[in-house]
């Protein structure tokens, strides 16, 4: 009964960590893209006399980008911000009710995440219908279809990832993120 | 419900679910959610609320800063710059009592100008010199406290993702917030060096440490050696924004790709680390993004429940005063910082504070150097102090305890507190140099 | 008495004239319409300053609901409501916030195409705000002719970029209002597109002394609008208030912008600024070099099946029977 449902979940794990982790690698690519855009109209506008038009809607463009794509990853490590004190101290007295809670606390992500995704969903199909663009044209413009979709589809992998947190024991990501704490913005 | 009720309400519930452990970002949103939902009973109308607020939200320009300023940290520690002025800053204090500990917080000043968090700061300073102050018998408290209360300054001197945070929820500009801190940074900077004398002069058990006789004073090849680079990176990045000639976004990005050199000629970056150092900005930049995503959603949330407009009412009915509201404030802020991160406490509280600062005709600028220092006191106090934490993991030496990474932190938590006083008594000490 | 309540939602804080005008103004003036049957009662909740929106989130807060009525400022917006340029691409005519928000404003219920656009977005329009008198170049060194301005950079903001195309090695460099003192101070640029509001507000005789009288006129930004299904409920006599009151309110917001545009240039000059009257063949030069947008324009609609030609024939009418000569007749080169 249960063995069909984990070779399913695992499977879904697995392609759900693969696409976050893919997304994470092109997100950190628009990073260097984006320091080397910026500094391209700084030289371009300062010295050649060309500035770049279109330079503060690719900026605006890649923060979309490098946010969302990178999200789902900051969810498979488990390093969204929170405040887990209270989770420590419990899950050594009470380490049953500790893992509820944390179940809870996923479940509600994913709730969360969901809204996004409903939320955003209509967004993108009005876009894309419409052909929007922002930017002023004849100056610079950029379709808006592309941010609504990176939002909708990083909404749903949160989702999913979330949810996978909710089913799985105490997983090894949990385990990194224990590792990575250090590394946190504060 | 009121807005004032709808306001209360949903702060306690966001400090309750906070404390239980739900991601910050996820219980601003929920709450504002439902709040939305009892208010109006208007699904659709919460939904939008989403809509809006998360489009809006990331597409600003200036958030581009974040992940700018994040990167050139994590490279010029790579480069080992914070590490050569604390080794130039301890060749001049090092015959004085306390003198490692006064280097210290010299270093992270310097230091602070180049990167735009705490965190760096934190890691960078307690590999290089509690070891060092160790060695030489200092308290290992005093030590550990030393490291907790200057990493603060990365986040008050210029560039600071907080600042940046700030200037988003009170629409000022970024240039401003970074030249207003300067002058608060120097000042705490000096704040702790006076008070590290003092601990020196009355309580020199505290301090322990013997004096470093052997030290030879660095010739002038060598200071230049160590500090250039750093100083190159200041003039490009700070010079830039106070001169106009760079947009905080394009100074970001002009100091990311210096410190990039740096590290290059260095030698200190392999095709590994600036892989790592670029996945790290993207982590950072992904959470503080959504972190304040979700926050946009909250202070929204309370605009439209008429918040703003109701304390507005309130402020000219009682007649309170400057002085209690100031109060109010920086317990709030000293209470959530007990276990909120500092931008979470600027996200919350600030859009609360807003109205009641703007039509006493204070400064938003001056606001918003009160609110980034107040609301970095937090890092210092326990149980959740994410520069103890730093410190303590990044040690990883199990003489220390956290309990006394926090004990060696209060003294400076303290003086932070006094320094606030007097940012919010004199606001031309973050203003002058503005004018 | 019923009272209804209505949140009025804009993104720029309460101190901006349109703002500040529209507490002062238009606010009480529905009020006192509607105390003189004593029927309905407003009950408004105002929220500025983005504690609901940001400037450009107007369009969509009002689509969306969040906000009753907003005060959109439609230069964000050239892809949801193009017809709104019309007063951008028509450079050269009137350097008057009056006459162009008059004329925008018939034009927007003469035909429908403003109202669609609007209504695609979930709203109802009302009226139209100009709040600028007119465009003027703000310079360090005296520039007196087209000349003068060959080769060199110019900041600005959105569609008055392309006024420059026309000038030979001329590179416009974009920036946001705010930085425009920095921009000019460190030689990033040599000129400024600006209001003489703005370049007072902005201190900007202290960078740029010479200002070049170029009256590249008068641009409608704003525009108020009201949540359709709030709308569709509201009682005749409130819709019929809110829409004469704000009429009087655009001409209300253009008069003090002009008042204030006359002070401002004044004020230019007491503070060490240089006013250049621009000659009138070299305006002609600069509107004669300059592609024409306003028909590029005008054939963007026409292709989405929108009277774009005709709309532009009528506004160009409009303003010249107001008594304003165009320097270069746009509607003129129209081919349809
Ligand atoms: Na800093
Ligand atoms: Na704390």
């Amino acid at each position: 009964m249960q063995r069909p449902l984990f070779v399913g979940a695992r499977a879904v794990s697995k392609l759900a960590n693969w696409l976050a982790i893919t997304a994470n690698a092109a997100g950190t690519l628009i990073v260097l893209g984006l320091i080397l855009v910026v500094n391209y109209d700084v030289i371009a506008r300062g010295f050649f006399h060309a500035p770049f038009r279109g330079a503060v809607e690719v900026v605006q463009f890649s923060m979309v980008l490098i946010v969302f794509l990178q999200l789902p990853d900051v969810v498979r490590t488990g390093r969204l911000t929170r405040s887990d004190g209270f989770l420590t101290i419990l899950r050594m007295t009470r380490p049953k009710l500790a893992d509820a809670l944390r179940r809870a606390i996923d479940f509600a992500s994913a709730v969360f995440m969901t809204l996004v995704a409903f939320a955003i969903w209509p967004e993108f199909v009005e876009m894309f219908e419409t052909k929007d663009f922002f930017g002023v044209p004849g100056v610079f413009t950029a379709p808006w279809w592309p941010i609504k979709l990176a939002i909708y589809l990083s909404a749903v992998l949160c989702t999913v990832l979330f949810v996978l947190k909710v089913i799985s024991r105490g997983t090894p990501a949990d385990a990194q993120a224990e590792h990575n704490k250090t590394e946190d913005p504060a | 419900m009121s807005p004032i009720e709808i306001g209360i309400l949903s702060v306690i519930a966001i400090v309750v679910l906070v404390y239980l452990g739900v991601y910050i970002p996820i219980a601003l949103g929920l709450v504002s959610f439902v709040s939305i939902l009892l208010m109006r009973d208007n699904f659709d109308l919460a939904v939008n609320l989403l809509k809006i607020a998360i489009g809006d939200s990331v597409m600003e320009y200036t958030f581009a800063t974040v992940p700018l300023f994040t990167f050139m940290g994590l490279i010029v520690s790579k480069a080992g710059l914070g590490a050569d002025i604390y080794q130039v800053m301890n060749s001049g204090f090092r015959r004085v009592k306390g003198g490692i500990g006064m280097a210290t917080v010299g270093a992270n000043a310097v230091f602070a100008a180049v990167t735009g968090s705490s965190i760096a700061s934190a890691s960078v300073f307690s590999k290089v010199s509690v070891p060092q102050m160790l060695a030489f018998d200092y308290n290992p408290r005093f030590a550990v406290g030393v490291v907790a209360g200057s990493s603060v300054l990365g986040m008050i001197i210029p560039p600071s993702a907080m600042l940046i945070i700030y200037s988003f929820v009170a629409e000022q500009s970024v240039g401003d917030m970074f030249l207003a801190g300067v002058v608060p940074g120097i000042l705490l900077a000096i704040a702790y060096v006076i008070a590290i004398f003092l601990m020196g002069r009355f309580t020199p058990a505290y301090v322990g440490g013997r004096r470093m006789e052997d030290g030879e004073w660095m010739s002038l090849l060598e200071i230049a050696d160590k500090t250039l680079p750093t100083l190159a990176l200041i003039t490009a990045v700070l010079g830039g924004i106070y001169t106009g000639w760079l947009t905080p976004v394009e100074a970001g990005a002009a100091g990311s790709l210096l410190g990039l050199l740096i590290a290059g000629v260095r030698k200190k970056l392999s095709w590994r680390g600036l892989w790592q150092a670029l996945l790290e900005t993207g982590h950072i930049t992904a959470s503080i993004l959504f972190l304040i995503t979700a926050a946009s959603i909250y202070s929204r949330m309370l605009g439209l429940a008429g918040l703003p407009n109701e304390l507005g009412d309130i402020l000219t009915e009682t007649q309170m005063s400057f002085f209690w509201v100031m109060v109010i404030y920086v317990a709030m802020m000293i209470f959530l910082g007990t276990l909120l991160d500092t931008a979470s406490i600027i996200l919350i509280v600030v859009p609360l504070f807003l109205p009641l600062i703007e039509p006493m005709g204070l400064s938003l600028v001056w606001f918003g150097i009160v609110t980034v220092v107040g609301a970095e006191i937090g890092l210092l106090t326990p149980p959740l102090g994410i520069s103890c934490f730093v410190i303590k993991a990044t040690l990883n030496d199990p003489r220390i305890s956290l309990k006394d990474v926090f004990v060696g932190a209060f003294p400076f938590a303290l003086v932070m507190l006094v320094v606030l006083i007097a940012l919010i008594r004199w606001p031309s000490l973050s203003l002058a140099i503005l004018n | 008495t019923e009272t209804i309540k209505a949140v009025v939602i804009d993104g720029y804080p309460a101190r901006a004239l349109w703002v500040q005008e529209f507490t002062n103004f238009f606010i009480p003036e529905v009020d006192k319409r509607l105390a003189e049957t004593g029927n309905y009662k407003m009950d408004w909740q105002e929220s500025y300053g983005g504690s609901i929106v940001k400037p450009k989130g107007v369009l969509e807060g009002v689509k969306l609901g969040l906000g009753d009525i907003g005060i959109v400022t439609t230069i964000f917006h050239s892809s949801k409501l193009p017809s709104q340029a019309i007063a951008a691409v028509t450079p050269f005519v009137a350097p008057d916030s009056r006459a162009v928000a008059k004329a925008v404003d018939e034009i927007a219920k003469e035909f429908p195409t403003m109202q669609k656009e609007f209504e695609a977005q979930n709203q109802v329009y009302l009226a139209t705000g100009v709040v600028l008198d007119t465009y003027q170049v703000f310079s360090k060194d005296p520039v007196n002719s087209l000349k003068d301005l060959e080769g060199q950079k110019v900041a600005g903001a959105g569609m008055n970029l392309r006024y420059l195309e026309g000038i030979e090695g001329a590179a416009g460099v974009r920036g946001g209002l705010t930085d425009f003192y920095n921009m000019l101070q460190t030689g990033l640029v040599d000129n400024a597109l600006l209001w003489p509001e703005a370049a007072k507000t902005f201190k900007i005789a202290e960078v740029a002394p010479y200002m070049l009288k170029a009256d590249l006129g008068a641009v409608n930004s704003k525009t108020i609008t009201v949540n359709k299904d709030y709308w569709d409920k509201l009682p005749d006599e409130v819709k019929t208030a809110l829409q004469e009151v704000a009429v009087a309110y655009r001409d209300h917001v253009a008069g003090i912008a002009m008042d204030r545009a006359e002070a401002s240039r004044a004020a230019y000059v007491e503070s060490g600024g240089t006013v250049v009257e621009m000659a009138p063949d070299q305006r002609a030069a600069w509107a004669a070099a300059m592609p024409n947008i306003a028909v590029e324009w005008a054939a963007d609609l026409d292709a989405k099946g929108e009277p774009g030609s005709d709309m532009l024939k009528a506004y160009m009418a409009k303003l010249e029977d107001a008594g304003f000569t165009p320097v270069r007749d746009w509607s003129a080169e129209l081919t349809q």
